[in-house]
């Protein structure tokens, strides 16, 4: 168990929700509730030293009366406490608001949602609680602060900004009754706290000791935008209390608290020590993406998919495909020298703490529409402040909420919702067999029950007329068939080294690997022209694993073909202009990474090959091959959101690409060496927040639209 | 572990001619009937020793079907050693060996040292292409020969050593610049092998870890 844990599991800063939230974990809840009572009694008891079984905390530093401004409007103001705490060697800032009737959330409620009634009633809850729950900070450990950038205006309250090593900024916290000082004092006393030279404003946090290990553990830092993991449960403890207290959410993702960062080590997490350009790009990535999320994060069921460009009219906008495009970053750095350290820039709120240029701007501003939000990202002029803020990701699409996207006889009455909604929480294990065939295409959203019914009645027929025609080839027939003996003794060949591993396509004689046979054999006749290319199937396993049905397997798997041709057209044609395509995102998005891999002759991407064929089937479990491809499928942000994916990745791994100087051989083994580390969640997040900032610039990197099959995309004989 | 030298090595042929498995069979000494077919790539790695020097192998294990060619052709580039495998049950796979080499020749160094290797010598009852065909392709296009099995490991380790062998030799005498990474051969450290000017990266990174941490 990490420090984090121990604290967390220790502490509890807890309000009602939180528990419940820490009820979710595997904790053995004997030894959970006898902790928290002794939590409870510590925090009552005056906060002070309290020691349990999993070790001592102690609460260093407390200030009332820190607020978050998520808008200029005074009454949305949140008030709460900012609190450093130490357990052990480490210390952890939080910032817990203040609950509605005005009591600090953090003073020793400590009963489960079943005990006592939870903080926010679960029929209405308002912006208000939602923000409090999104904006509360939770022990974050002081190793994963790179900075605190004080500002003193002078006009209004005096506030902070915590900006973490991963290049996310937490929104200003306002000392309502100053103490800025005073808390940096008390800082400095529990971490190595040195002023930027750059900006005597910026404070450079550091609890690592060894200055040696200091210096080396900046190379592996992650690079990209790495939203807070925080909010995970954030979004958790939303939901939870929108749906009631009863919810025991099993279903949703343990809290995470861990703080090793993706490559998996404590290294990874250190501040960055240098201004780095290269950083800020990040940031500033956050910084607009932090303005869309504003709207956004309340937004899972209130939009459709009228916003899918929110960011077209970012200062990218309008560049004819050919021209050079450019480094969308490099203009905002220079307009923002301060923000060499990756500072963030202030909150929204900042506007209503005198500074009266942008109050004009933000009374503007139609503070609740999201279109207005998205608005105020456009043109990376805009001087305005923002909220830098990780999206979390909701629950999946479960049977109820599925429900509700149907109307009486069964049509899919919102299908952009639906795809939106897939998008960013993708869809329970049970629905996928029912959604799946939807988002395929395999069924029309218009399509009433009876309709499909009649739909698959006459689809399972066709499918054993298609079987039938290479079922019934005789044996003398095939002995003049050569194509359709190469065919078939490929695909027999394939399918015994799919997913063998898997229960559900292991041993001798398995049906389903029967299945997976008949389905490709039969795809090469319906789709002759296409054939059977190797890849094809690694994409159907899954869909035939989830379908568990040969016939409804292959009409979805034919209606992904419909999108997916071309990755397998003989001349590769589709694989290419991916590929290119890829390049042009990073070029967009990461030119030093693009610069990079130009200088070391990678600009074919060809080390990305795998990752595009079969959508990253090989490079993760199986279950998260399921959630990514019906992200994908949603196609809600883009078509091609899976090159979005790729440079998220890469932009993980940029700094450890370049530092090692990485060349062709190194490179691919190192890219390929991702396969099963690559962590899902905060990669989607990332290839989100990239695909809304690249707007329509990202638009027009991607590849045409796959010509019609013709005659020279027809696959040829082996050799 | 340190090494004298690495050699990178490439496998090709047919798709199911039993590329993957050689290489298993070779660095873990073991048989797989079961797994995934190769998509774009795969990686292997063993030391090995020519003449009391340690070696190192690096073998990247290629997907066979036609269609990726235009990709597998780029993963050539530096290859000291190649294996160029069919299955002697399949005489297609045979068939398409001339086609293999040409790619072979035309995208890898000139110097590369070519295996010629017939799989499957389990399945004397399925053969297809006989021992002397595959002696009179090698001998007519200058390649070692040699028939293996992956299944029972016959031969496995003599086609990989044998392969290193040659180039070893072919350092020896000086035909090729092992300065000159492009030749698929990285000097490493200690074991009597070059002052370590052409160490690759990826194996600093493989030599730290082994030796320093």
């Amino acid at each position: 168990m990490c420090s984090a844990e121990l604290f967390l599991n220790a502490t509890c800063v807890a309000s009602s929700e939180e528990l419940k939230i820490y009820k979710k974990r595997s904790f053995e809840a004997q030894r959970q509730s006898t902790q928290h009572a002794a939590m409870a009694s510590a925090e009552s008891s005056g906060e002070q030293a309290s020691s349990g079984p999993t070790g001592t905390y102690e609460v260093v530093y407390i200030k009332d009366n820190v607020s978050v401004h998520p808008s200029p409007l005074a009454n949305e103001r949140i008030s709460g406490r900012l609190k450093l705490i130490k357990q052990g060697q480490s210390v952890f800032l939080t910032w817990i608001p203040y609950n509605q009737s005005g009591i600090a959330d953090d003073s020793g409620l400590i009963l489960s949602p079943s005990e006592g009634a939870p903080v926010t009633p679960p029929q209405a809850p308002g912006r208000k609680d939602k923000d409090r729950n999104l904006y509360t900070i939770r022990a974050v450990s002081l190793s994963e602060i790179r900075s605190i950038r004080r500002h003193t205006p002078t006009l209004g309250w005096n506030y902070i900004i915590v900006v973490l090593t991963t290049g996310l900024a937490f929104p200003p916290l306002y000392f309502h009754n100053g103490g800025v000082k005073e808390f940096l004092g008390v800082l400095k006393e529990h971490a190595l706290l040195v002023r930027s030279a750059e900006d005597a404003n910026v404070y450079l946090v550091n609890d690592i000791q060894d200055p040696l290990q200091r210096s080396l553990t900046s190379l592996d830092l992650p690079e990209a935008v790495t939203p807070v993991r925080e909010l995970e449960p954030l979004e958790e403890e939303r939901v939870s209390a929108q749906e009631g207290p009863d919810e025991g959410g099993s279903a949703l993702q343990p809290l995470v608290v861990s703080r090793r960062g993706p490559e998996g080590g404590v290294l990874d997490r250190l501040p960055q020590k240098h201004v780095d350009p290269l950083r800020d790009a990040s940031i500033h990535i956050l910084t607009q993406f932090s303005k869309v999320t504003r709207f956004v994060r309340d937004a899972t069921t209130q939009l459709s998919g009228q916003n899918d460009r929110p960011l077209a009219r970012s200062g990218m906008l309008g560049l004819p495909e050919r021209a050079p495009v450019p480094p969308p970053v490099a203009p905002a750095v220079q307009r923002q020298p301060s923000a060499g350290l990756g500072e963030a820039l202030p909150g929204r709120g900042a506007g209503d703490a005198g500074a009266g240029s942008r109050m004009e701007e933000d009374k503007d501003e139609p503070e609740l529409s999201s279109l207005g939000a998205f608005e105020l990202v456009d043109g990376l002029e805009e001087e305005s402040p923002a909220l830098v803020w990780g999206r979390p990701r909701p629950p999946p699409l479960g049977a109820e909420e599925w429900a509700t996207f149907l109307d009486s006889e069964g049509r899919v009455s919102d299908p952009a919702g639906l795809r939106k909604r897939v998008f960013h929480g993708g869809v329970e294990p049970d629905m996928r067999r029912e959604v799946w065939k939807f988002l395929l295409g395999y069924f029309p959203y218009e399509s009433t029950r009876a309709e499909r019914k009649a739909l698959q009645a006459n689809k399972a027929k066709e499918y054993e007329v298609l079987k039938g025609q290479w079922q019934s080839v005789s044996e003398d027939q095939a002995k003049k068939f050569a194509k359709f003996r190469e065919r078939k003794s490929r695909v027999d060949k394939d399918v015994v080294r799919t997913d063998r591993t898997l229960p559900f396509y292991a041993g001798d004689d398995n049906p389903n690997v029967e299945a997976l046979r008949s389905i490709l054999i039969t795809y090469s006749f319906y789709n002759f022209d296409l054939g059977y290319c190797q890849g094809m199937s690694d994409l159907l396993s899954p869909i035939l694993y989830v379908m568990d049905d040969e016939v409804d397997a292959f009409w979805c798997f034919a209606a992904l073909m419909e999108r997916m041709a071309s990755n397998f057209h003989r001349d590769q044609n589709g694989m290419h202009s991916q590929l290119l395509s890829l390049r042009k995102l990073v070029k967009l998005l990461d030119p030093p990474l693009d610069d990079y891999f130009r200088q070391v002759d990678c600009l074919n991407y060809f080390f990305c090959f795998r990752w595009i064929l079969i959508h990253f089937k090989r490079e993760f479990e199986y279950d998260n091959v399921l959630r990514l491809w019906e992200v994908l499928w949603s196609r809600y942000l883009s078509d091609h959101f899976h090159l979005y994916v790729c440079v998220a990745v890469l932009k993980r791994h940029r700094r450890k690409i370049m530092d090692e100087q990485m060349e062709f051989d190194t490179l691919l083994k190192f890219i390929n060496d991702l396969s099963g580390r690559i962590e899902l969640e905060g990669t989607l997040r990332d290839a989100e927040a990239l695909c809304r900032y690249a707007g329509d610039a990202g638009v027009a990197c991607m590849p045409p639209a796959p010509p019609p099959t013709d005659e020279t995309q027809i696959e040829g004989p082996e050799g | 572990m340190s090494y004298a030298y690495l050699f990178k090595y490439i496998i090709i042929g047919d798709t199911g001619v039993g590329k993957s498995c050689l290489l298993l069979q070779f660095t873990d000494k073991r048989f797989q009937p079961v797994h995934d077919l190769t998509i774009g790539v795969e990686f292997g790695a063993r030391m090995i020793n020519i003449e009391n020097k340690a070696i190192k192998l690096q073998i990247w294990d290629t997907a066979g079907q036609e269609s990726f060619r235009s990709i597998t052709r780029s993963y050539y580039r530096g290859a000291a050693g190649a294996l160029l495998v069919y299955d002697i049950t399949r005489r297609e796979t045979f068939n398409h060996l001339a086609s293999w080499l040409e790619d072979a020749r035309q995208h890898a160094n000139s110097n590369m040292t070519i295996m010629l290797i017939g799989n499957k010598s389990d399945l004397q009852h399925r053969r297809a292409v006989s021992t002397e065909e595959g002696e009179q392709f090698a001998k007519e296009n200058g390649l070692i020969f040699m028939e293996t099995s992956a299944k029972t490991a016959h031969n496995v380790e003599e086609a990989f050593i044998n392969t290193a062998g040659s180039i070893y030799k072919k350092i020896e005498d000086g035909v090729f610049d092992v300065s000159n990474e492009s030749y698929g051969i990285k000097v490493g450290y200690g074991s009597g092998g070059g002052a370590g000017a052409g160490l690759g990266r990826s194996d600093a990174q493989a030599s730290r870890s082994a030796c320093c941490s």
